[in-house]
């Protein structure tokens, strides 16, 4: 079986709208945290966020969209498809093909228009222009209808895991035979919705976090989006390979609704099952991009599971620390920077860590530094006790 | 793909303890609600904090784990507890954003049945949810094709399921999407108006490759997105010759027709289809219409080949009364298509 190979990436982050902004802003340890200007919350100045400082219009006018009832959701998706494809150089034909699969995996969807579905929902006699974007399937709705797709059409959502398991998902339809190439990704964007619930559980710092540090307080939210196109390598020659999708896995913790167990279950088996599916041994994992919320519980529970797995725990950093939680979208934007970490032989400081959690003792990397790596690990785990691990390996 | 052995449903019929489909109830201010049924294996104290899509979703969920052990958990559901979402919308409204409490948020995660389930049972494997709307649970199935590709020996736990509440209800009508005058679902079909009626439900199946005291066997699947009539019928036919063989037929379609004149076009087309001798069904005037009620037509069909027989008020087009091969077709708003091939185990 041919091996399933990324050929093209879109992003778009707090700290830059391009794959070579983003990894500039890694080079440089820089963060995109701030105050929220672009909507009105009570927390926008009290909380630490990574908004993109791009509004909605000037999002619609660069994209040409003229559509009712377009989600910023669908929007940040939108700019990340558009340059996933153009980068890839699938043809007009290769992307309306019914061979061809759009996966999404989401939380907010169409809640980042919350006041609007308040008001639809208790008030207007005639519904918003946002009347039919509201759940989380919307986004591929969009994207689906935009570029013609025609293939297996789907959204995840697994909370915060939802993205890697649409990229794992990708992956499998490719191996299965029910695609041939797919777009695969996640968005996120900011809302009242998601502030107020995290704020509600208690799990907002009001600093930028500071991942696996033992003095961290909590997460900040962040926004954005990532896709990538997934082919046969054999269906790529010729073509610039980022990457290979080498393994994955999906699990649950099966403990809490919001919290991970003391032996951290969940997380070691998706990082074993991914290694299984990858058919690699924990010594060859080079470095682990974590799932690294800087909560009290995460932090803690997903390094007990790293030492469970890794004898020698490898490499490892949140670059949370640079955009935040960017919750769905998550698994897609760090996947891309695992394939960064690759491509260059590089790796990036978690931000702002000054001490390594008592009971654990694990410390990330704090520079910005050359490394060989052959494969990379990416974790992402949510709420429901959904735990996934994709490997990526140099091609 | 796989073989369906234990199913449970919970729909506007009774479905889920004593099975009764033989006569319709009928729907009540436009709205084909389902049945709640006394849940088991669900601790009480949980019971009541859970949303109506939750409850439902865990219902059948449950009923199907009392007595089987399962490799993983895969849900499909358009809205999961949009309605927990709309409820701390609300709080978040009145409170202006002030302490709010989390109950609502957590529950509104629409991965909150497949992880609820879990944590009820402590089951670590695979774990998803899939959402996209009409499609949901046919991804559902999808993935359950391919997990059993991968691990043989394996069996998932797979379940379709939404529910109408008070606020999805009034977008949904928002979006014009429900019938406006007042119909009764065994009018539906007749009714030549915009819109439909809505449902809710949920459906559970165990599915693994063991073909020994199985009830159907789930041999194909497609899903089509688009808005062209032809395309889509080209589809369905392009589909039937890759998995009929020589001499093979289709004995009963069942069809998503759902009332709405703007919808029954891609029914009667894709009804052209199918030869004389097979007989026509439809599903929407029973459960409703809403994105996963495809889980509960496979419910409906794995019920049609172990019996023999569908009850009169489902029938359109009576033809062949032995039932070996079915057809189920769902068209969602138009734009999302789902066909699955159901068959008798051979005894």
């Amino acid at each position: 079986m041919s091996r399933i190979v990324v050929t093209g990436i879109g992003i778009i982050t707090p700290v830059g709208t391009s794959l070579s902004e983003n990894r500039i802003a890694l080079k440089e340890g820089k963060a995109g945290l701030s105050s929220i200007e672009l909507f009105p919350t009570k927390y926008a100045s009290l909380l630490p966020f990574g908004e993109i400082k791009i509004s909605n219009e000037d999002l619609k006018n660069q994209f040409n969209v003229t559509e009712k009832g377009v989600t910023r959701t669908t929007l940040l998706a939108l700019h990340a498809v558009e340059h996933a494809l153009s980068d890839s150089k699938l043809t007009q034909e290769q992307i309306q093909s019914a061979d061809t699969a759009l996966i999404n995996g989401t939380t907010v969807g169409g809640m980042s228009e919350g006041d609007h579905l308040y008001q639809d929902t208790y008030f207007n006699e005639v519904g918003s222009k946002f009347v039919s974007s509201y759940n989380l399937g919307s986004v591929n709705m969009f994207i689906q209808k935009r570029y013609g797709v025609r293939g297996v059409i789907n959204t995840f959502n697994t909370a915060c895991s939802s993205s890697a398991n649409a990229i794992a998902y990708g992956a499998r339809l490719i191996k299965h035979g029910f695609a041939k190439r797919a777009i695969v990704g996640g968005t996120d964007a900011l809302a009242k919705f998601t502030i107020n619930g995290f704020n509600a559980l208690n799990i907002l710092s009001p600093n930028p976090m500071k991942p696996f540090d033992a003095n961290r307080s909590g997460l900040n939210l962040g926004e954005g989006a990532a896709f990538l196109i997934l082919e046969k390598e054999e269906d790529a020659i010729g073509k610039n390979i980022y990457a290979v999708v080498s393994g994955w896995s999906n699990t649950n913790d099966a403990f809490h609704p919001s919290s991970l167990s003391d032996d951290g279950e969940g997380p070691y088996l998706a990082m074993k099952g991914a290694l299984e599916v990858a058919k690699l041994q924990p010594k060859q994992i080079g470095f682990i991009n974590t799932h690294g919320t800087a909560t009290e519980n995460n932090d803690e529970k997903e390094s007990v599971a790293m030492k469970r797995l890794f004898e020698t725990v490898p490499a490892f950093a949140s670059t949370k620390s640079n955009i935040g939680h960017t919750l769905g979208a998550a698994g897609a934007i760090e996947a891309a920077y695992c394939i960064l970490n690759l491509q260059h032989q590089e790796v990036y400081a978690n931000l702002r860590f000054e001490n390594a959690i008592e009971s654990t003792g694990l410390i990330p990397v704090t520079q910005c530094q050359q490394m060989n790596l052959e494969h990379v690990m990416s974790n992402s785990f949510g709420f429901g006790g959904n735990c996934s691990s994709l490997i990526f390996s140099k091609v | 793909m796989f073989y369906i052995h234990q199913s449970s449903c919970i729909s506007h019929l009774p479905t889920f303890d004593e099975v009764d489909i033989e006569n319709l109830l009928p729907s009540e201010n436009n709205l084909i609600s389902a049945i709640e049924p006394k849940y088991i294996g669900v601790p009480l104290g949980q019971l009541r904090r859970m949303g109506r899509a939750l409850r439902m979703g865990v219902g059948t969920s449950m009923k199907l784990l009392q007595e089987n052990k399962v490799d993983g958990i895969l849900v499909g559901t358009a809205n999961g507890g949009i309605e927990d979402s709309i409820l701390f919308l609300h709080q978040i409204n009145e409170y202006q954003e002030g302490r709010l409490t989390p109950t609502n948020f957590v529950q509104s995660t629409y991965n909150a049945i497949a992880g609820m389930v879990s944590m009820i049972t402590a089951n670590k494997g695979y774990n998803t949810t899939h959402v996209h709307r009409g499609l949901a649970f046919e991804n559902v199935v999808l993935d359950a094709a391919m997990l059993l590709k991968e691990n043989p020996d394996n069996s998932y736990l797979i379940t379709g399921v939404d529910e109408i509440s008070e606020h999805n209800h009034r977008i949904v009508s928002l979006g014009g999407w429900y019938k406006k005058e007042s119909v009764l679902n065994s009018e539906l079909y007749k009714s030549d108006t915009q819109g439909t009626l809505p449902g809710e439900g949920s459906a559970s199946f165990i599915v693994s490759n063991k073909s020994e005291n199985a009830v159907a066997k789930l041999n194909a699947i497609k899903l089509v997105s688009s808005d062209d009539e032809l395309y889509v019928k080209q589809q369905l036919q392009d589909f039937l010759s890759e998995y009929l063989k020589n001499g093979e037929q289709i004995d009963l379609m069942l069809s998503g027709e759902n009332g709405d004149s703007r919808l029954l076009n891609y029914y009667t087309s894709l009804e052209g289809l199918m030869s004389s001798d097979t007989t026509i069904a439809r599903y929407k005037h029973a459960f409703g219409e809403f994105q996963t009620v495809p889980a509960l037509a496979l419910w409906l069909a794995c019920k049609v080949l172990q019996s023999q027989r569908i009850p009169e008020h489902f029938v359109k087009r009576k033809s062949t009364d032995s039932f070996r091969r079915i057809l189920i077709c769902n068209n969602y708003q138009g734009k999302q298509h789902g066909f699955m091939l159901v068959e008798k185990q051979k005894s």
